[in-house]
């Protein structure tokens, strides 16, 4: 920093700080020290490369007021950690935890504690610095290189120009006859104290430079921007994925919604190509374009393509997924068509005369066998079923006549279909393939029982009514003989 | 260095009547300065870049392997259901264990007058702050999104609009570990500060005046300034002392305070304590011996030392072992299933390897030091402490992974695997952890100066007094 003295000033002499003493043991420099001490001298001051005990006394040391530094910062840490978190946890943000309530001293307990010792440690340090007017760069003794070994091997003692019995002679005197290896006037160090120009304009760089990047984010924050945020790293609600309906470079046909993967089963879908769930075989019916769109779809959905087209690939393969929808087979034209045929009032013939498709049933390959085992447990089952859900209308022997019909035949309301007579000729001549679609879909007044019954309850009300229908239409013949009953 | 021959002296035997010195050959204030500044004085030693050349590569490893897990995701790691708390949580509790020599050097022998802390506090101390900074890491990376590590502080948030929840255990340990990491720190750098100004008064070199000058801060070793050093000192040594405590005590309230069998244990905080007390000084023995070696600091660190640090590694692993026989016991004693499942599991489970290695090594291999010959055999000593070292990482590992692994449900049972980037991160830990070290020996006051001084002043006090006693008998 002397470099930086400017040349018009006077080479004059500096102050006088004092003088001090060398020594090269601290027992030496004790006995000194009480010596100038016993002399009256109040301005000393001991320098020594570690804390010799016994020095406080002998220069007549005050005691400190740091503890009180530490206890107070103490108590403000401990208060500090207890309010913040009473008023965090209890009263801005309050909520439970581990069933315990909002103010769980107990639990505040540990951040408590270590505020306290947070607070009192960097206060003890920083008071300590404080009072001890560290950092401090310069000082008069610094000036003198031998003070240098003052954190090596040797000990200083100083009486200070300012002492109120200060002589100069005198006490130059005195330390000589302490012993010390050398005794030496201290001047004050009068290199100039200002902060170099060059330092001073680097800080003040130095800290605009920093006010840059939050300059930057405060401008940001208040300016409006078409541009989108840079996202270092992304959050959870901002995801890459696209958005519907938009399209994208990845796919070859361009859209984002991809259709589903091949061998995809829609919900309640399962077994949607199986005899057994539709009541007819979809691979033999092959006369109506509903028929077609099935084989397509069975193939689509067998082999993830469509029949005969296997170039055209994910594009293509969107079609059948569209197809099935539109061919459902109980379409509305079709119910509306049979309502209408159906006369009011007359007996449930009017389907039985006109031909299946016209009434809107497709003409599918419908199953003339059950496709289950009739076993006594499965007629059992069925009663069980028919007698649950269908003898309602239908009757308890099938013959239309349940408690709602009887009812509404009462009220003789005119829009009220009569529910079909099961022992018409017409229904006891369906396959079994034909009856359970008609429980699975409804038809007519009558809804779909589908949600209500799984495939199997459906099969044995089939059995059931295919049982009940022989019951009433029996012939002497189709009582078994004793010869039959024996086998 | 020219000393006045001197009678080779073994201070490991207690001489009646008189103190044993702490410091061999015949220092003198100036030749212990000589000693320790000489270090950062004078070129490093061949093995110095050696081990430089390792760790530094390690450390920068270590850094590519954080970048990596960000940009990648937790999933780089072995942490999966049921094992979440894998490697990144045995690595912090290990760190952290390691963490509690230096200040327990530092301030609990302070308080108990144990003179003989001097020569070694620096470089435990050091030890401390370097394994905190290792300990610190993983807990901030294994929170998954580590760029919001920050949230886990209480600050008013704009986007959040909430605050930390306090009755947590892991918010505690941010608080403990935060204000042990700080307040150790600070504890380092006061008690560098006449070191420091040493430095500064033997540089030749303006630059280098300069900074240790800055470091030091312009302590002059004014007597009240001393005065209120030694008092700022005292005060902090007994805030450090509960604090050393409290800060493994919350660790292991991490796991104690969760329902699962084998954590859920009133026995954790001083088992805990016990254990990092252990680690800790088997780590400081490990980096000492070679450092006593390598710079010729036989003389400062004398044979005394390291015999009273096996001591102390002796009875802390014994009460580490009390701790791993008294779990059983409870586990017996409380006739609840899952407890006795879970010990059971742990000693004769899947991983009974890893519960074997901890126990052998922890409880074992220390009892060498019931005999003397150990405590004097600088090699035997030093394969101990990396023995302990393995150890207390398998500690760690066997109580994270196991409890973890296999809990009530049998259904949810698991075995962990750590993949190669959970092998990486603890192996450039440590490389981290050797950079740190290594600089701290190139830079910085490796032993505490002034207070070695100062036990030279008082040995002398006590042999003129014990000169003087028997003059007049």
């Amino acid at each position: 920093m002397s470099d930086h003295a400017k040349p018009k000033k006077t080479p004059k002499p500096p102050k006088a700080h004092g003088w001090m003493a060398e020594y090269a043991d601290d027992n030496q420099l004790l006995d000194a020290a009480r010596k100038v001490k016993d002399s009256g001298y109040t301005r000393i001051d001991a320098f020594t490369p570690f804390a010799v005990h016994g020095i406080d006394e002998a220069i007549g040391i005050k005691p400190t007021a740091l503890p009180w530094f530490t206890l107070c910062a103490g108590f403000a840490g401990l208060t500090v950690a207890l309010t913040m978190e009473y008023w965090m946890n209890a009263v801005d943000y309050p909520y439970i935890i581990s069933g315990k309530p909002y103010a769980s001293w107990p639990a505040f307990i540990p951040v408590a504690f270590e505020l306290t010792v947070l607070f009192s440690a960097f206060t003890t340090v920083f008071a300590m610095l404080g009072l001890n007017g560290l950092p401090r760069f310069s000082s008069p003794f610094f000036s003198n290189p031998k003070f240098d070994r003052t954190t090596d091997d040797r000990f200083f003692l100083w009486i200070g120009s300012s002492d109120k019995y200060f002589n100069s002679e005198k006490v130059q005197s005195l330390l000589t006859s302490t012993g010390a290896l050398s005794v030496e006037e201290v001047r004050e160090d009068d290199s100039p104290s200002d902060i170099p120009k060059p330092i001073i304009f680097a800080i003040i760089a130095g800290i605009l430079v920093t006010l840059i990047p939050g300059a930057i984010v405060l401008n940001m924050r208040n300016a409006k921007s078409g541009e989108s945020r840079l996202h270092v790293f992304f959050d959870m609600d901002f995801q890459p994925s696209r958005h519907t309906q938009t399209s994208t470079a990845m796919f070859a046909d361009g859209r984002v919604q991809r259709p589903p993967v091949p061998g995809t089963v829609a919900r309640g879908e399962l077994g949607a190509t199986d005899p057994y769930t539709l009541g007819y075989d979809p691979s033999q019916t092959v006369s109506t374009d509903s028929a077609t769109a099935a084989a397509k779809l069975v193939s689509f959905q067998q082999d993830g393509e469509v029949a005969g087209d296997e170039s055209k690939g994910a594009e293509a393969s969107e079609t059948p997924a569209v197809e099935p929808s539109e061919t459902e087979p109980t379409d509305a034209e079709g119910v509306a068509a049979e309502e209408v045929t159906a006369d009011p009032g007359a007996q449930p013939a009017a389907d039985e005369a006109a031909p299946a498709a016209a009434a809107g049933v497709p003409n599918y390959a419908w199953l003339t066998e059950l496709p289950v085992e009739a076993n006594g447990e499965l007629f059992e089952l069925g009663r069980h079923k028919f007698e649950q859900h269908c003898a309602l209308c239908h009757g308890y022997g099938g013959y239309g006549n349940g408690l709602v019909a009887q009812r509404a035949a009462e009220l003789a309301q005119g829009y009220w279909l009569q529910p079909a007579n099961l022992h018409d000729q017409a229904i006891e001549e369906q396959p079994v393939g034909r009856i359970y679609y008609t429980i699975t879909h409804g038809k007519g007044k009558m809804g779909s029982y589908a949600a209500s019954l799984t495939p199997e309850e459906r099969w044995a009300v089939v059995a059931y009514v295919k049982a009940l229908q022989r019951s009433q239409n029996a012939q002497p013949s189709d009582i078994p003989t004793r010869g039959d009953i024996a086998q | 260095m020219a000393s006045i021959a001197s009678p080779a002296i073994d201070n490991t035997i207690d001489i009646p009547g008189r103190r044993t010195p702490l410091v061999l050959g015949n220092q003198t204030y100036a030749s212990v300065t000589h000693m320790v500044a000489r270090i950062s004085e004078e070129a490093q030693p061949a093995i110095w870049w050696i081990a430089f050349a390792i760790a530094f590569p390690l450390m920068l490893m270590f850094g590519g392997l954080i970048g990596y897990l960000i940009l990648t995701g937790v999933g780089v790691w072995g942490n999966m259901s049921p094992v979440f708390w894998g490697w990144p949580i045995v690595n912090f509790v290990f760190w952290v264990g390691i963490g509690h020599a230096g200040t327990l050097i530092s301030a609990i022998l302070f308080l108990f007058r144990q003179n003989w802390r001097t020569s070694i506090n620096r470089a435990a101390e050091a030890m401390t702050i370097f394994a905190v900074i290792c300990a610190g890491t993983f807990p901030g990376i294994h929170v998954g999104r580590a760029w919001l590590a920050f949230w886990l502080t209480p600050y008013p948030s704009l986007n959040l609009w909430m605050w930390p929840q306090f009755r947590s255990p892991l918010l505690w340990d941010v608080f403990a570990v935060g204000t042990y990491a700080s307040v150790s720190l600070i504890f380092w750098y006061m008690g560098m500060i006449p070191d420091l100004a040493s430095f500064r008064d033997r540089s030749k070199n303006k630059w280098r005046r300069m900074v240790y000058g800055l470091l030091c801060l312009g302590w002059s070793g004014s007597s009240r300034h001393w005065m209120r050093y030694e008092k700022a000192y005292v005060i902090l040594s007994a805030l450090a002392t509960p604090l050393v405590l409290s800060v493994h005590t919350v660790v292991s309230f991490d796991f104690a305070v969760s329902q699962l069998p084998g954590w859920h244990t009133t026995i954790f905080p001083p088992y805990f304590v016990a254990g990092a007390i252990f680690s800790g000084f088997a780590m400081v023995l490990t980096l000492l011996i070679p450092v006593r070696a390598i710079y010729n600091l036989k003389d400062l660190i004398t044979p005394r030392h390291l015999d009273n640090m096996c001591k102390i590694i002796l009875a802390t692993g014994s009460m580490v072992g009390l701790a791993y026989t008294t779990e059983f016991f409870m586990a017996w004693y409380s006739q609840n299933p899952y407890e006795f499942f879970t010990f059971w599991n742990r000693a004769f489970g899947p991983y009974w390897w890893a519960y074997w290695i901890m126990f052998s090594c922890n409880v074992i291999t220390p009892q060498l030091f019931w005999f003397r010959v150990f405590r004097t055999n600088t090699v035997i000593m030093w394969v101990v402490t990396i023995f302990v070292n393995i150890g207390m990482w398998f500690e760690r590992f066997v109580i994270c992974c196991t409890s973890l692994s296999r809990d009530f449900l049998p259904s949810s049972w698991g075995y962990f695997s750590p993949t190669w980037v959970d092998i990486g991160m603890l192996v450039g830990s440590f490389g981290l952890f050797t950079t740190l070290f290594l600089l701290f020996c190139r830079f910085l006051p490796i032993i505490a100066i002034s207070e070695i001084k100062w036990t030279i002043s008082q040995h002398a006090h006590s042999e003129h007094r014990y000169k003087h006693g028997h003059e007049h008998h």
